[in-house]
C-alpha cells in the first residue's frame, strides 16, 4: 500500500480544497466543488474504500452540486420593485405570455431592444439606470429581478412587507404620494440640497445593498435611501425610520 | 506502471490549473469534464494494477455517472447564466 | 506474452500522449469550442487507448473494461455535444 504515487494523489485533495476555499465567484466555486468531489472519489478508490468513493461520486458530485446550484441561483438575487408604467412595451408582452400572478417577475430586456423601447411616459434614463445597476451587481455576482407594482403606494407597501429588497420610483410620483397623504411624516421628502432633484429615487432596506450602491453606482440619475424596516414586518409605512438620506456623490 | 500513474497525475494537474484561473465559466466546466474523465480512468488503471474487481466496478460507475452529472450541471449552468 | 506486453505499453503510452496533446490547449487563449474539440477528441481517444492497453495486460477483467470503453465512447461524445450546445449563447430553449 505504500506506493510512491499514493502520496502525490493524496496531496491533490488539499490542493483542490484550497482552490475551492479561495474561489470567490460562487458559480466557479460550484464547479470546483465538483472537481474536489472527483478528486476525493479517486483518493478513496485508490486507498481501497470503494463504497466511500461511490457515495462521494453519487452524492458529493451529483446531488450536492445540483442543490448548490439551486441555492446560489435563488439567493444571489436582488428583487427590485418598480412601477408598472416603467416597463417598456416589449417587456409587458413577455409578461403576459408568462401568465404569472402579480407581482410578476419580469424578464430582462435584451440589450439591443433597450434603446428602442421606452414609451413616452417614463423619462429616458430609467433603462440606463437599470443597466448601471445590473453592471454594479454583476460585479458582486448578483442578478436583478424586476417586480412591477401598480402605483407607488403598493410599491412602498411591498418594501415594508419585505416582498422586495429595494424599490426604484420616480421622485415626482413619490412627491405626489406624500402630498396626497397630507399629515404623514414626510419620509421620502425631496432632499433640500438639490436644486434639480434626480429623476429617480432608489430605496432599499438592506444596509449591504445600500453600501454597494453608494460606493459603486456611478449614475447620478437616482438618489439612494436606506430605510429601516422593523423586525416584525410592519403593515404600516409610518413605522419606517429613514436612517440616512443622502444624494450620490457627483462624478467629477 | 507507477511511472504511468505519475504521468497521469501530471496530466491531471493541467486542467486543475485551468480551473484555478477563473475566466469564462465554460472553460472551468471543460476543465471539470477533463478532470472527471481522467480521475475515473486513473481509478481503472489502479484497479487493474492491483487486480481488484471492486475498485474496477466503482471506476466504471463513476465514469458513467460523472458524465451524466456533467450534462445535468451544464444544463443547470446554462439556465443560470441566461436568466 | 512479450509481444502482448509491448503492445499494451504502446497503447497506454499512446493514450498518455493523446491526453497531454489534448489537454495543453486548455491553457491557451482559444475559444471554448476549439478547446472542447481537442479535449473531447483527446480525452475519448486517449482514455480508450489506455483502457485497451489495460485490457491487453489483464484480460480476465474484460467485461469491466469493455463496459468502460463503451461508456466512454457513448457518454463522452454526447457530453461534448451537450457542452457545445450549452456554451453557445443565443440558442433557443428547445433542449
Amino acid at each position: 500500500m505504500t506506493d510512491s504515487y499514493l502520496y502525490i494523489i493524496v496531496a491533490l485533495m488539499p490542493l483542490s480544497a484550497a482552490m475551492l476555499v479561495f474561489q470567490t465567484n460562487p458559480y466557479h466555486a460550484l464547479i470546483i466543488r465538483g472537481v474536489l468531489g472527483a478528486m476525493s472519489a479517486l483518493i478513496y478508490a485508490v486507498l481501497g474504500a470503494a463504497d466511500v468513493a461511490l457515495t462521494e461520486a453519487l452524492v458529493g458530485t451529483m446531488l450536492a452540486i445540483t442543490l448548490y446550484a439551486v441555492a446560489v441561483r435563488s439567493s444571489m438575487v436582488m428583487r427590485l420593485g418598480i412601477l408598472k408604467d416603467y416597463l417598456s412595451d416589449h417587456i409587458k408582452e413577455k409578461d403576459q405570455q408568462k401568465d404569472q400572478p402579480t407581482p410578476e417577475p419580469v424578464l430582462e430586456p435584451a440589450p439591443a431592444e433597450e434603446t428602442v423601447a421606452s414609451s413616452a411616459q417614463p423619462p429616458p434614463p430609467f433603462e440606463t439606470l437599470l443597466s448601471d445597476l445590473r453592471t454594479v451587481f454583476r460585479r458582486h455576482h448578483m442578478r436583478i429581478e424586476l417586480y412591477a407594482y401598480a402605483d407607488s403606494e403598493a410599491l412602498q407597501q411591498a418594501l415594508m412587507d419585505r416582498d422586495v429588497h429595494a424599490i426604484c420610483l420616480p421622485t415626482a410620483a413619490l412627491q405626489e404620494a406624500v402630498s396626497a397623504q397630507g399629515d404623514r411624516e414626510s419620509l421620502y421628502r425631496k432632499p433640500d440640497w438639490q436644486s434639480e432633484p434626480a429623476p429617480y429615487q432608489t430605496i432599499t432596506r438592506l444596509r449591504r445593498l445600500y453600501d454597494i450602491m453608494n460606493a459603486e453606482l456611478a449614475s447620478s440619475s437616482t438618489t439612494l435611501t436606506l430605510t429601516a424596516v422593523g423586525r416584525s414586518a410592519p403593515t404600516s409605512v409610518s413605522h419606517a425610520i429613514p436612517v440616512s438620506v443622502q444624494p450620490l456623490e457627483e462624478q467629477p | 506502471m507507477t511511472l504511468v500513474l505519475i504521468a497521469m497525475i501530471l496530466a491531471l494537474l493541467i486542467p486543475m490549473c485551468e480551473a484555478w484561473k477563473d475566466e469564462d465559466i465554460w472553460q472551468t466546466m471543460l476543465a471539470f469534464a477533463s478532470i472527471a474523465t481522467k480521475t475515473s480512468v486513473m481509478i481503472l488503471v489502479v484497479s487493474v494494477l492491483r487486480d481488484d474487481w471492486m475498485i474496477g466496478v466503482v471506476g466504471v460507475i463513476i465514469l458513467s455517472v460523472g458524465n451524466a452529472a456533467l450534462m445535468l450541471l451544464a444544463h443547470v449552468i446554462k439556465r443560470l447564466s441566461e436568466a | 506474452m512479450d509481444l502482448i506486453s509491448v503492445l499494451s505499453y504502446l497503447c497506454i503510452g499512446g493514450g498518455l500522449v493523446f491526453w497531454f496533446w489534448g489537454t495543453f490547449p486548455l491553457l491557451g487563449k482559444r475559444s471554448v469550442l476549439f478547446k472542447l474539440h481537442t479535449l473531447s477528441v483527446a480525452d475519448t481517444l486517449g482514455s480508450m487507448a489506455i483502457v485497451v492497453g489495460l485490457l491487453l495486460r489483464i484480460p480476465n477483467e474484460w467485461p469491466l473494461l469493455l463496459l468502460a470503453i463503451i461508456s466512454l465512447a457513448l457518454w463522452n461524445t454526447v457530453l461534448g455535444y451537450v457542452l457545445a450546445y450549452c456554451s453557445s449563447p443565443g440558442s433557443e430553449n428547445d433542449g
